[in-house]
């Protein structure tokens, strides 16, 4: 066994046989999945007290219909019909009579009760809403709240408002609405996936319905993965490099193995430890998705692809990483060399919505090639329902292998030099010149 | 034939600092060889260029006759001055890790003979972090011997150990000097220099003042001390004529004699001021020596 392979294999042995490794690698899906299971959770921990709104209806035309669609509601929705239990809250309406002259002061006094917490909100109705291209100054509706744009009230409370507008203005146009009950209708598009042919029977095969699930939540699980694999394999070589140097292992180290020796099997080490997170993680899940019978969602084409990504980019994180942890002399450096050596694997994380949102535009593809992003963006993007042509995976990891070779050519020239250099501090531009001239 | 051959081999740390200038040494196989020198004065550049880990600037340097420059240094056991341990680490496992990164094959048996011998044996399964600071520098000689090379380095090997352990770590080393290991050492201590070492070689500001064995280099100083145990210390002797220095020791004095005169006629003027229980001419102490050349730059770190 050459000399490499012993300090991969010790590195690989310290890291995996602790308790933290052990203990990180169950807690990290839970607390990655912790928060979804909250919310599931807390789903239904609503407040279920009663919201009051006053409607100050300066039309005269819609107060009444909206106490009856606030009854209508309350009626079906706000008791369990079995249990009997509230589930949400009723929705009164307190309609108040519009001052005409002090209309501030109205305004003003109503407010002072939603603060008083007698009321929940203020509905204040135009006069011209019937007729907004006409009377566009008196058409609106203005809802007061505490916290008005969240407000649950105020989204229930646009449907029977227009629903009734609408209805007053057919039959202003001498339309009895009874005649056509399904005016206003209104059918979603449905999003599905594209028509294929089944290879088995032949036949047309239906894609089954896209949903938000598949378009938003299945790319990102690949691409959290890989976040979590480089922060296990890579991003600790900056501090383990730094205290070997400040505990003088690495002058011990270097009387046995040169440094390319040494840094090599330190990445290799980090790489052996994100593939057994990494095939614990993804064994684990496909037997988990496919008990729970969602098997389907699994994406089997992209794992190799992952796995690959995955190899190449500890090396490049981790590259980095070793050179500038040889550079810091003590934990504190390393400390402040953690968050920019970092960045690489942040920023990704930060475009992450634009990109799977419109996956084959200029900006994504542009992104997802540049080396140091593309572990993260090309997987999020290969993800992604439509996919994304061949090519760019292959391209992107043609690169990303150039960029990790490069980057452990350069790391291991400035880890010779960091590696014995005391209480010179990691400035760019010294690194730039051990790198230059090894 | 020479375990270590340095020719004309120079070192300098970016513009301004030469740590070594134009070094020329030739240690013979099987000698242990001691390196004394002021701190900063260049040792332990040295020892690690010899080791491979620094690069000289210009010279060479051979190890076994092979020239060394990017070669394998496992015949080359090192052990730097401040120590480097996994501390994590079991103390059985790390020795095997370490040994193993030397010498393919099994090291197992060598690392129970070693710490059955340096009498570690019960702590081989407790981790690095419990051990005290002269076992972990016991655990790090270990280190540098398990795997048996021919050629041993250590940097400052004595320093932080007790008087016993410092008697097992020097049989040690005389034992695998009989059983034909070179033996290399750095030290600031010169009594253990002057006992344990067939060469000494002292540099100073980046250059070799003294190559030799003990004998060679006092001789080139001649028999210019007196060693004088007085009954009281009130007389001054420090005026009398051809005393160029006098070191008080607290129980006996230390006085050098200047070159063209006679230490006999010194000590005759010193009886006649002061009571003398016993003195001594004799050849001045490697230390005494050290202390002359690296004078006051040396007095602060060296402890006189």
């Amino acid at each position: 066994m050459s000399k490499l392979w012993k300090v991969a294999l010790r590195e690989y042995k310290a890291t995996v046989r602790t308790k933290g490794f052990i203990i990180g690698l169950v807690l990290a899906p839970i607390l990655m999945g912790g928060g979804a299971i909250g919310m599931a959770l807390f789903k239904d921990r609503v407040d279920t007290r009663d919201r009051t709104v006053a409607v100050v209806d300066r039309s005269g035309l819609l107060a009444d219909v909206l106490v009856q669609a606030a009854e209508a509601r309350n009626a079906q929705a706000v008791i369990h019909p079995e249990s009997g239990e509230k589930l949400r809250p009723a929705y009164l309406i307190e309609v108040v009579q519009p001052h005409e002259t002090a209309r501030n002061a109205q305004l003003l006094e109503l407010s002072r009760r939603v603060r008083r917490g007698e009321l929940h909100a203020i509905l204040e109705i135009g006069a011209g809403v019937l007729h907004p291209r006409e009377q566009r100054e008196t058409a609106a509706i203005a809802y007061y709240a505490e916290n008005a744009a969240l407000d649950e009230v105020r989204q229930w409370i646009g449907r029977p408002l227009n629903e009734e507008l609408r209805r007053l203005r057919l039959i202003g146009a001498g339309i009895d609405p009874a005649t056509i009950p399904d005016a206003f209708d209104w059918i979603y598009p449905e999003s599905l996936g594209l028509v294929s042919v089944d290879p088995e029977t032949g036949e047309i095969a239906y894609a089954h319905r896209s949903t938000e699930l598949q378009a938003l939540l299945l790319p990102l699980i690949p691409v959290m993965l890989m976040f979590l694999m480089i922060m296990m394999g890579a991003s600790p070589l900056l501090q383990a490099v730094t205290e070997e140097k400040s505990q003088r292992i690495a002058e011990v180290m270097l009387g046995s193995v040169k440094p390319f020796q040494f840094m090599m099997g330190k990445l290799l080490g980090g790489v052996a430890v994100s593939l057994t997170a990494a095939a614990v993680y993804v064994v684990g899940g496909i037997v988990f998705v496919r008990r729970f019978e969602f098997g389907e969602y699994v994406p089997y084409e992209i794992l190799p692809w992952f796995f690959a990504f995955m190899v190449a980019a500890v090396f490049m994180y981790g590259a980095l990483g070793a050179a500038l942890g040889s550079a810091c002399n003590d934990a504190t450096e390393a400390q402040s060399m953690a968050l920019p050596s970092m960045l690489p694997v942040m920023i990704p994380l930060f475009v992450m919505m634009p990109v799977v949102l419109n996956p084959e535009t200029a900006f994504a593809t542009g992104l997802s090639l540049f080396p140091l992003f593309t572990p993260i963006l090309m997987l999020l993007r290969q993800g992604t329902p439509g996919g994304i042509p061949l090519w760019q995976p292959w391209v992107g990891l043609f690169l990303v292998v150039l960029t990790a070779m490069l980057f452990v050519w350069a790391g291991s020239r400035i880890f010779r030099v960091g590696i014995l250099m005391q209480g010179t501090p990691p400035k760019l531009g010294n690194l730039v010149r051990w790198a230059v001239r090894g | 034939m020479n375990a270590v051959e340095i020719d004309r081999v120079t070192k300098t740390f970016g513009k301004a600092v030469v740590a070594v200038d134009d070094l020329s040494l030739a240690v013979p196989a099987g000698t242990v060889y001691g390196f004394i020198g002021p701190n900063g004065s260049g040792k332990t550049t040295t020892l690690r260029m010899i080791m491979n880990i620094l690069y000289p600037d210009c010279g060479s340097i051979r190890v076994f006759g092979g020239e060394l420059h990017g070669a394998c240094t496992d015949r080359i056991g090192y052990m730097p001055e401040e120590r480097g341990l996994y501390k994590k680490m079991k103390v059985r496992e790390l020795l095997e890790f370490y040994g193993g990164l030397k010498r393919n094959g099994d090291v197992r048996r060598a690392v129970s003979h070693w710490l059955e011998r340096l009498d570690l044996a019960d702590w081989a399964s407790k981790k690095v972090e419990v051990l005290s600071k002269g076992m972990s520098q016991k655990v790090q000689f270990i280190a540098t011997v398990v795997a048996g090379p021919d050629l041993v380095i250590l940097d400052e090997p004595f320093t932080g150990l007790d008087p016993v352990n410092t008697d097992v770590i020097r049989e040690v080393v005389l034992e695998l000097q009989s059983a034909g290991t070179t033996v290399i050492f750095s030290t600031h201590d010169m009594g253990m220099a002057e006992k344990m070492c067939d060469f000494i070689f002292m540099i100073f500001k980046g250059k070799k003042v003294l190559d030799g064995t003990l004998e060679s280099i006092q001789s080139e100083y001649g028999s210019d001390t007196i060693r004088v145990r007085a009954e009281s210390d009130a007389g001054d002797i420090a005026d009398i004529e051809g005393v160029e220095k006098v070191n008080n020791y607290g129980q006996y004095r230390e006085l050098r004699v200047a070159r063209d005169r006679d230490p006999h006629e010194i000590l005759t003027a010193v009886m006649a001021r002061t009571r003398v229980t016993s003195f001594e001419i004799t050849k001045p102490s490697l230390h005494d020596i050290f202390v002359r050349i690296a004078g006051a730059e040396a007095r602060e770190v060296s402890g006189v």
